[in-house]
C-alpha cells in the first residue's frame, strides 16, 4: 500500500513539473548515453577485429623493405627482390607459406568501360595466406606463373566497376595498362578490411607482374602465413636470419627490413579500443556523478517547495520513514528514467555509428543493466539528504510553512 | 477522553526561555463540541498542536484515551494522528493532483489499509459529505467549499475519535462556511467529537463550550447552550 502510494506520488511529481525532471536528469541522460554508446563501440569494435582476423586464416605475417643503415646514416632503399621469396622458401624447418606481392596502379578496360584499379601481382600462395576463395572459374597455378602467363583473377565487385556481370567477364580479356589479359577467375566477395578492399582489386601471377607490369624483381612485400599454433618469436628468429644472410648484412648493423605480426597488431588495436573505451566511461561516469549532484540540489529545492505537503502527509499519519522513502524513491526513479532514455540514444548511436563503419551490431546486456543501475544508485545516493530532510522536518511548522 | 496536567510549552530564544502555555489544566470528554478561542500569540496554535500529537509539551502530561501521549516517540505520534485524530484545516491541504477520492484514501494507506475496504469506507464517507458525484474532481475543480468537505470526509475516513478544525471557514464565504459549520453539527450530533479553533464570535457560538486562551492560560471556559 505504502509502497504504491511512494510510487504513484513520486510518478506524479515527476509529471507535474516535467520539464523540470527533464533538464534535472538531463546530465545522467547523457552520462549513460555515452557510457552506453562507447561500451557498445568498443564492443562491435572488437567484433569487427575479430572477423578481420578470422577472414586470414592463417595467422600472418608481413616483411616490408625498409632503408639500409650503416653507422646510422640512412645509404639509400633495399628492397626485397623475389631472390628473398625464394630463399624463405628453402626454409624447411618451418611450416610456412611464402607469399610474396607487388602491387601496381593501372588502368583497366572491359569493352567501353575503364577502371582504374590495384593490380596485384600474387604467387599461388597468397590466396590461401588472404583467405580468398574462389567463386567461379579458378585461381593460377605455379605451371602458368613460372609461364608467365596473362590470365587474371578478379575480385568480386570488379564487374560491377566495369558495368558488367561477374559470369560475363569469365574467360573474357580485359585490357591492363593496354595489355590483354584473360580473366580465369572470380573471387569470392571478401567485404572491405581497414584501408585494403579487396572485392575492388585484380591479381595476376607475380612472374607476369614483376615482368610485364612492374619491370623490376624488386617486392612490395612478403607475406608468410605460419599456424596458428607456431611460435611467432622463433618464426621471425628465422626470417630474420634469412634476409640478413641475404642481405649481406653484418653483425651489430640493423637491419633493412620490417617484419609486422598483424595478429599482435589486432592486439594492440584491441587493447587500445579497450582502454579507449574505459577512458570515455570513466568520463561519462563523472558526468553521472556531476548529474546526481543536480538531482540531490532540486530534490532539495522539491523538499522547501513540498514543505506544506510534508506536513500534511505527516498530519495524516505518514511516519518519517514513510516521507524518507516517498523522496528517495522519487530521486531513484527520477535517476533511472534518465538511465533508461539515456540507454536508448546510447544504443542509438552506437547503431547508426556501427552500421556507418559497417561494424556488426554488439552491445552487452549486462551494459544497459549496469547503466540503468548506475544511474538509479546515483538518484539514491544523491537523494538520501533531500529525502532525510523531507523526513525530518516538524509537522506543526511545515503545515504553516507559506 | 483528552485530559491535560499542567502543560507547558516553552521555546528557547537564546539564553531566554519564552513560554507560549504556562500551564494548561483541560478536560475534554467524548461527544463534546468545543471551540478554542484566542488572539494570536495567545498560545492557542500551540495548544492545539499538542492536542492534536503534531508537538509535544516540554512539561506536564497529557492523556489521550487514557494513554499518555506527551512523551511518545516520532513514529508512535504518526500512528496517533493516524488513528485518533482527523485534521481540517483553513486552507484545505489537499493534493492538488489526486482526485476527491484518492486525497479521502490517502490516510487509510499510511493506515496500511486493505485497499478494498478503506475504497468503499472513503466513498462511503465522500457521499456523506454529499459529494458522492464529484470523487473523480482534483481540488481545483472543486469550489471551496467542496474542497473543505473533501477534506472533512479525509479527516473521517479512519474513523479518529476526535476531529480537529482549526479555522475551518476562514476561507470560506459566510453561506458556505455556514454549510461546513452545518455538517460539523450532524457529525457530532451523531457523537463525532470536535474541536475548532477559531476567532469568529458566530462560529464559537455555535458549539457546547467555548475555551478563551490568554497569554498561555486558560482565561475562561464556558458551557454554551
Amino acid at each position: 500500500m505504502i509502497l504504491r502510494e511512494s510510487f504513484e506520488s513520486a510518478l506524479n511529481s515527476i509529471k507535474a513539473n516535467a520539464l523540470r525532471s527533464f533538464l534535472t536528469s538531463l546530465a545522467i541522460i547523457i552520462g549513460t548515453a555515452a557510457v552506453i554508446a562507447v561500451i557498445g563501440i568498443g564492443t562491435s569494435a572488437n567484433k569487427a577485429l575479430d572477423a578481420e582476423i578470422d577472414e586470414f586464416g592463417v595467422r600472418n605475417l608481413s616483411i616490408f623493405a625498409g632503408q639500409k643503415r650503416r653507422g646510422g646514416v640512412s645509404s639509400g632503399a633495399s628492397p626485397l627482390t623475389l631472390k628473398d621469396a625464394y630463399a624463405l622458401e628453402r626454409v624447411t624447418e618451418h611450416d610456412w607459406l611464402v607469399a610474396p606481392g607487388i602491387q601496381r596502379g593501372r588502368q583497366v578496360q572491359f569493352e567501353n568501360n575503364n577502371m582504374q584499379a590495384s593490380i596485384n601481382g600474387y604467387s599461388v600462395n597468397n590466396f590461401p595466406v588472404r583467405g580468398f576463395n574462389i567463386e567461379y572459374g579458378r585461381l593460377f597455378t605455379e605451371k602458368e606463373n613460372l609461364a608467365r602467363k596473362k590470365y587474371v583473377v578478379i575480385g568480386s565487385k570488379v564487374a560491377s566497376e566495369l558495368k558488367t556481370f561477374s559470369r560475363n567477364l569469365l574467360n573474357k580479356d580485359v585490357l591492363i595498362g593496354g595489355a590483354s589479359y584473360k580473366v580465369i577467375g572470380i573471387l569470392k566477395e571478401e567485404g572491405s578490411s581497414g584501408w585494403q578492399s579487396p572485392d575492388d582489386e585484380f591479381y595476376i601471377p607475380i612472374l607476369t607482374a614483376t615482368s610485364r607490369i612492374a619491370g623490376t624483381e624488386d617486392l612490395g612485400w612478403i607475406n608468410v602465413g605460419i599456424p596458428n599454433d607456431a611460435n611467432v618469436d622463433l618464426v621471425m628468429m628465422s626470417i630474420e636470419e634469412v634476409l640478413r644472410r641475404q642481405h649481406d648484412i653484418g653483425p651489430g648493423e640493423d637491419n633493412d627490413f620490417r617484419i609486422n605480426d598483424w595478429s599482435q597488431y589486432a592486439d594492440l588495436r584491441r587493447q587500445a579500443t579497450n582502454i579507449f573505451a574505459l577512458l570515455i566511461a570513466g568520463i561519462a561516469g563523472i558526468s553521472l556523478v556531476v548529474g546526481g549532484i543536480g538531482v540531490m540540489n532540486i530534490m532539495l529545492v522539491s523538499v522547501t517547495e513540498r514543505t506544506r505537503e510534508i506536513g500534511l502527509r505527516k498530519a495524516l499519519g505518514a511516519t518519517p520513514k514513510i516521507i524518507l522513502f516517498q523522496f528517495l524513491v522519487e530521486a531513484t526513479i527520477l535517476c533511472a528514467i534518465g538511465g533508461i532514455i539515456g540507454v536508448f540514444i546510447g544504443t542509438l548511436l552506437l547503431y547508426v555509428f556501427a552500421s556507418f563503419n559497417d561494424w556488426p551490431f554488439a552491445m552487452p546486456f549486462s551494459a544497459i543493466l549496469g547503466s540503468i543501475t548506475f544511474s538509479a544508485i546515483v538518484g539514491l545516493i544523491f537523494g538520501i539528504w533531500p529525502a532525510r530532510r523531507a523526513a525530518k522536518l516538524d509537522p506543526a511548522v511545515s503545515l504553516r510553512y507559506e | 477522553m483528552i485530559s491535560t496536567e499542567n502543560l507547558e510549552k516553552h521555546y528557547e530564544v537564546g539564553p531566554e526561555k519564552v513560554f507560549a502555555l504556562k500551564g494548561i489544566d483541560l478536560s475534554i470528554k467524548k461527544g463534546e463540541f468545543v471551540s478554542i478561542m484566542g488572539p494570536s500569540g495567545s498560545g492557542k496554535t500551540t495548544l492545539m498542536n499538542i492536542i492534536g500529537c503534531l508537538d509535544s509539551p516540554s512539561k506536564g502530561d497529557y492523556f489521550l484515551n487514557g494513554k499518555l501521549v506527551s512523551d511518545l516517540s516520532d513514529d508512535e505520534l504518526a500512528k496517533i494522528r493516524n488513528q485518533e485524530i482527523g485534521f481540517i484545516f483553513q486552507s484545505f491541504n489537499l493534493l492538488a493532483r489526486n482526485s476527491a477520492l484518492s486525497n479521502v484514501l490517502l490516510p487509510t494507506k499510511y493506515a496500511g489499509l486493505d485497499g478494498k475496504k478503506s475504497l468503499s469506507i472513503a466513498k462511503e464517507m465522500l457521499e456523506l459529505v454529499g459529494l458522492s458525484d464529484r470523487t473523480d474532481h482534483t481540488p481545483s475543480e472543486l469550489s471551496g467549499g467542496q474542497q473543505q468537505r473533501v477534506a472533512i470526509a479525509r479527516a473521517l475516513v479512519n474513523r479518529p475519535s476526535i476531529i480537529f478544525a482549526d479555522e475551518p471557514t476562514g476561507n470560506l464565504d459566510s453561506k458556505t462556511g455556514q454549510d461546513v459549520m452545518n455538517l460539523l453539527k450532524d457529525l457530532n450530533n451523531n457523537g463525532q467529537t470536535i474541536i475548532i479553533i477559531t476567532h469568529e464570535d458566530n462560529i464559537a457560538n455555535q458549539s457546547n463550550r467555548i475555551i478563551k486562551i490568554k497569554d498561555g492560560l486558560i482565561e475562561e471556559d464556558n458551557k454554551n447552550v
